[in-house]
């Protein structure tokens, strides 16, 4: 207790000197930045999830065959979850003897439980949002609809052995994700007039679908529960698991976030490293003296890890409030882009905030402070005494404990975390051989220089040790911050450079072949850009390697979705723009009418395919068994034609072909759509403008996470500068003063401060863009599937503002050595 | 802080030392509070080429009484701070023993010598040593809190008043002049009453003038706790003034009044 108190008193009065300022402020920004971004990842998440929620009309979607069992619903319905049912198929309506096959969903009153539907009273009116679907006797169709069966508002249409009268145009239907590459147009009716029609019988095809909506933990308990208990023919699809694009784009969005927490974290831990180490160094005297007058090894240690803890505490509390604050600041910043029934703030993100805060200021302080323990009393009659350092071993593990841990337990992925960490590792002791060897350089620069400028090369070489590990560690942090700007452009820039303005929105597919060249001619005659036209083959994945694919396969495997329904196949001479090779070879022109496949890599992962693998498909009533000669990475999110499996020409052309292709049309020019189906009735338009505009607000909403989060990894950064610069203020200051009590004028010291911070500044930011490099060079090809570029720009940019950085705040900060006289200066240190 | 008959601030502590003695030898003569035998201090010479050790202190003996003032005198780099920290239990002797009140400071590890230092032993030191964060009245206390003492603030601001400085408790080391400044050290070297005083070259860094009030104060309440003073310097007025005069040469010890 008395030892509480005096540990108190003394922190107290630290504080009340402003020695702890940098070490709690540093804290502080790394415990807000994990608790905001903790809060705020959880909450982006579920917004993101509610807009995927809004893709799918509900935040989970049961679709099954035949109807599931009634105790699915009683269970949905127990854990107060709200439910709507409906039956998806596909029938042919008929209206003034125009036929035409449409996708068609009837749904019941409680339909959508997430989003609205968009309707129009004419073709590309204005659109109103309904809550509801079309009232029993009514059908929505889509535009498209209405025009192939020569109808308007109000007439009625034939469907099986009921008429329903054709109400509105239906724009956006929240349903429509899921496989929208396979719908024919869609039209939207009442479950009460299934009955009329006669179309549901045994044996149909369609599908029952159920929704459910509920709160997010309700949600994944029902999720949970279900999940076992399906067979394979259901299929659940829950908010994050919507469409492919979307996924896409929220893995990534989270990776980024995941990462831009674990750098803020590294980067306040080298804060706090620093300002620890001052602080211990700033202690000698103290602990001398208190060892001096009788305090014991053990009593030291445990008034400085009290007052570490009750730092630790007090840091950790303000930095979760701050944490709140900042997150409630970034809810009200992006009110109009997440939903404003955002779930309460739970507390696990202060709790992780708290004790990762903790943890952080352990880890990163412990190898200083323990290293007050073993003080000599004798200091105070010999200052030069300094205590030995605890071993570079255990400093390093203890840093690296709980940076792993922390780095894991807030990522939730180890890969990621295990990359970063052996990358900051490796890099630094790449940087540090490198910043050695510019020290070392420098020493050539002295021969030619003089006055001033030879003075502030001196001094940097003089104290090349100590200047060497503040190059380092300032090297490091800057290096982190020009990592998360390059990833954050290059990233965001990449994914938005997937969807520029003139992205693909519509899908045109179902052209036979002998339309190929009327199409192509359409399109170049309305000037409309299309990446060309691919062929499709339906085809079943049935062998792997001789061996029927349900024995061939894993359990696991054996349930891809890949193999329960009929794959696109094509067949190309080159590859793809937007595809890369990962394994294999392309075919050459020699090769092609040989049976070689090119294969989606994940796909192949999912079903352990490798190269030489031959796989065997179902196409009509035949079989053809191909050789898998290369494996392609697919950017699905580029809203092109993509391909699961590709083969040469000459292997599967006389197979049923239809041809697919994609291209942009400008909102007003939708005439040409009709135009188009005029002249080929067979093809079938998809407008995919609602599901590419779903995507953009989710990208939008990731880079104003990311630019937030950016605020803090800026924090720590400018932290980590502050006790860099600090660490060796007093040896600084002291060695100016001595210089200016010889008689040194203002002006030299200023030149040789100037000299020697810039060349520290120049030296750091070499290592900075070096290692960002380095380390964007990793993540790119290892994390992210990117290619790498150089970035010119960055180095010059880097190393610039590094010399600024370091040269005004190292010169601001020991502006009093110039204008306090010597003896003041003398007196303060 | 033993006080005349015999009673602790901290019985625990005491209790605690005393079970750590059982084996020790008592000194010979009980009559000294401080007694040094052979005493010699060697270092690692910084020459590396030459295969030798430093020898600092060569066979010095020493003995010291209750309430006895003594100055150390010897030229710069004679060895006298390396004395006064032998003394002191700072540092330990490479031969030699030095036994202080009773306890043979080779027999106890580094706590338990801290342990004698925080009841037993104050010291003033030449460059003041005041904790520059704490103020005047905080460093008075901070020997008396290590001691967990609940009177630590009572007796440090009877103490700075004894000193002169009450006008100046909330003060902070560098808004005092450097007289001030040693005057806190003063105050802070009786706080908790100890038997023994050290004082490293206390008026070294301070004008002729000045040093003289020190003394006279570091005289003055010495005699009114009747501690030993043990003090090391050149300064020759100061030297006079104590009983005992010794001098440091060449590693060895010579008592000039004697």
């Amino acid at each position: 207790m008395n030892n509480l108190l005096l540990a108190w008193r003394l922190l107290k009065r630290d504080w009340h000197v402003g020695e702890l300022r940098i070490l709690i402020f540093a804290l502080l920004i790394a415990v807000a930045s994990i608790t905001s971004i903790g809060l705020f990842t959880q909450r982006i998440q579920v917004a993101i999830q509610d807009q995927s929620g809004r893709f799918l009309g509900a935040d989970l979607l049961l679709s099954s065959p035949q109807p599931v069992k009634q105790r699915y619903l009683q269970q949905a319905s127990k854990l107060q979850l709200q439910t709507s049912q409906g039956i998806q198929f596909a029938s042919v309506l008929v209206a003034n003897d125009q036929f035409q096959l449409a996708s068609i969903k009837a749904i019941d009153r409680h339909y959508p439980l997430r989003g609205t539907i968009k309707i129009s009273a004419q073709l590309a009116g204005p659109e109103t949002e309904q809550l509801h679907g079309p009232e029993p006797g009514q059908i929505w169709l889509s535009s498209r609809l209405f025009q192939q069966l020569n109808i308007d508002i109000g007439d009625r249409v034939e469907l099986g052995e009921t008429h329903l009268i054709a109400s509105a145009h239906l724009q956006q239907d929240p349903g429509q994700a899921g496989n929208f590459l396979a719908l024919a147009p869609r039209a939207l009716m009442h479950m009460d007039d299934i009955p009329a029609t006669g179309i549901v019988k045994p044996g149909s095809r369609l599908r029952y679908q159920y929704l459910f909506a509920g709160r997010h933990q309700q949600r994944e308990a029902f999720e949970r529960w279900l999940k076992p208990k399906l067979n394979t023919t259901d299929r659940l699809i829950g908010g994050k698991q919507g469409s492919l694009p979307l996924r896409s784009a929220m893995d990534r969005a989270e990776q980024y976030l995941a990462m831009a927490s674990m750098l803020s974290v590294l980067l306040a831990g080298i804060a706090i490293a620093m300002a620890a180490n001052r602080y211990s160094q700033r202690h000698y005297d103290q602990t001398a003296l208190m060892r001096c007058m009788g305090a014991s090894q053990s009593t030291l240690l445990q008034l400085y890890a009290i007052q570490v803890l009750l730092l630790g505490v007090l840091a950790s509390i303000l930095g979760c409030l701050l944490g709140y604050i900042s997150q409630e600041g970034l809810v009200m910043l992006l009110a109009d882009f997440i939903p404003s029934d955002l779930p309460p703030v739970n507390a696990q993100p202060f709790i992780s905030g708290f004790i990762s805060g903790i943890i952080t200021l352990t880890g990163f302080s412990l190898p200083a402070i323990l290293r007050l323990k073993t003080v000599s009393p004798l200091r105070v009659l010999r200052r030069e005494l300094t205590p030995l350092p605890l071993s570079a071993f255990a400093i390093y593990s203890l840093a690296l404990g709980s940076l792993i841990t922390i780095m894991w337990w807030q990522s939730g992925n180890f890969k990621l975390t295990a990359i970063v960490l052996i990358g900051i590792l490796a890099i630094a002791a790449i940087l540090n051989v490198l910043s050695y060897t510019l020290m070392r350089m420098s020493t050539l620069l002295l021969t030619p220089l003089s006055g001033p400028w030879r003075s502030g090369l001196q001094q940097l070489i003089r104290h090349r040790q100590t200047n060497q590990i503040q190059i380092l560690a300032f090297g490091m942090a800057l290096m982190i911050l020009i990592t998360i700007l390059l990833l954050r452009t290059d990233l965001l820039d990449r994914w938005q450079a997937q969807l520029p303005e003139q992205a693909p929105n519509h899908f045109v597919i179902n052209i036979q072949t002998y339309e190929v060249k009327q199409v192509q001619d359409f399109f170049q005659q309305h000037q409309i850009h299309s990446e060309g036209l691919f062929p499709m083959v339906r085809g079943r994945i049935s062998a792997l390697n001789n061996e029927p694919v349900r024995q061939a396969l894993n359990e696991q495997a054996r349930e891809d979705e890949s193999l329960k329904r009929e794959l696109n196949l094509s067949w190309a001479t080159h590859m793809q723009a937007h595809n890369r090779l990962t394994q294999g070879q392309w075919w050459q022109t020699t090769e092609h009418g040989q049976h070689l496949i090119s294969i989606e890599q994940r796909l192949a992962q999912r079903l352990g395919i490798a190269l030489g693998d031959r796989i065997s498909f179902q196409i009509a009533d035949q079989t053809i068994t191909a050789t898998v000669t290369s494996l392609r990475s697919v950017q699905w999110d580029s809203f092109q034609p993509n391909f699961y499996i590709i083969f040469p020409p000459g292997v599967i052309e006389q197979y049923p072909v239809s041809f697919i292709s994609s291209f942009y049309l400008p909102p007003g020019n939708k005439q040409l759509i009709n135009i188009l189906i005029k002249q080929h009735p067979g093809v079938t338009v998809i407008e995919i403008d609602a599901i590419m505009n779903q995507v953009r607000s989710i990208l939008t909403q990731a880079t104003l996470a990311i630019e937030y989060v950016m605020l803090f990894v800026l924090f720590a950064g400018l932290m980590v500068l502050l006790a860099s610069i600090q660490s060796s203020m007093d040896e600084r200051l002291h060695e100016a003063t001595i210089l200016r009590t010889l008689g040194a004028r203002k002006d030299f010291l200023r030149k040789t401060q100037l000299t020697e911070f810039s060349l520290m500044g120049l030296f750091a930011g070499i290592l900075a863009v070096a290692g960002a490099e380095l380390v964007a060079y990793g993540l790119y090809t290892q994390v992210f599937s990117l290619d790498f570029e150089p970035h010119i720009g960055m180095w010059l940019i880097g190393i610039c503002s590094s010399m600024i950085i370091i040269t005004i705040s190292g010169l601001l900060s020991t502006r009093k050595v110039v204008q306090q006289s010597p003896m003041k200066t003398l007196q303060s240190i | 802080m033993t006080g005349d008959d015999g009673t602790d601030a901290c019985p625990a502590r005491v209790v605690k030392a005393s079970k750590k003695n059982n084996n020790t030898r008592i000194m010979n003569s009980p009559n000294n509070i401080i007694s040094a035998k052979n005493l010699v201090k060697q270092v690692p010479a910084l020459d590396h080429s030459i295969n030798k050790s430093l020898t600092i202190l060569n066979g010095v003996n020493l003995e010291i009484k209750p309430a006895e003032t003594i100055a150390i005198v010897g030229a710069s780099g004679s060895g006298k701070s390396t004395l006064l920290g032998l003394l002191a239990g700072l540092d330990l002797a490479s031969a030699g023993e030095i036994i202080v009140l009773g306890q043979p400071l080779n027999t106890l590890d580094e706590d338990g010598r801290a342990h004698l230092r925080a009841r037993h032993v104050g010291f003033v030191f030449q460059s003041f040593q005041l904790i520059p964060g704490l103020t005047a009245l905080e460093n008075v206390m901070l020997p008396l809190e290590l001691l967990a003492d609940k009177q630590a603030e009572a007796k440090s601001r009877e103490l700075l008043k004894r000193v002169g400085l009450e006008q100046r408790l909330k003060h902070y080391p560098k808004q005092l002049s450097g007289g001030e400044q040693q005057r806190v050290a003063i105050a802070r070297a009786f706080a908790t009453q100890p038997n023994i005083l050290f004082a490293d070259e206390p008026t070294g860094n301070l004008d002729p003038n000045t040093g003289q009030h020190i003394i006279q104060l570091l005289l003055d309440m010495n005699r009114e706790h009747q501690t030993t003073l043990v003090l090391v310097t050149h300064d020759e007025n100061l030297s006079k003034q104590c009983q005992r005069r010794l001098t440091l040469e060449n590693g060895i010890l010579q008592d000039e009044s004697s």
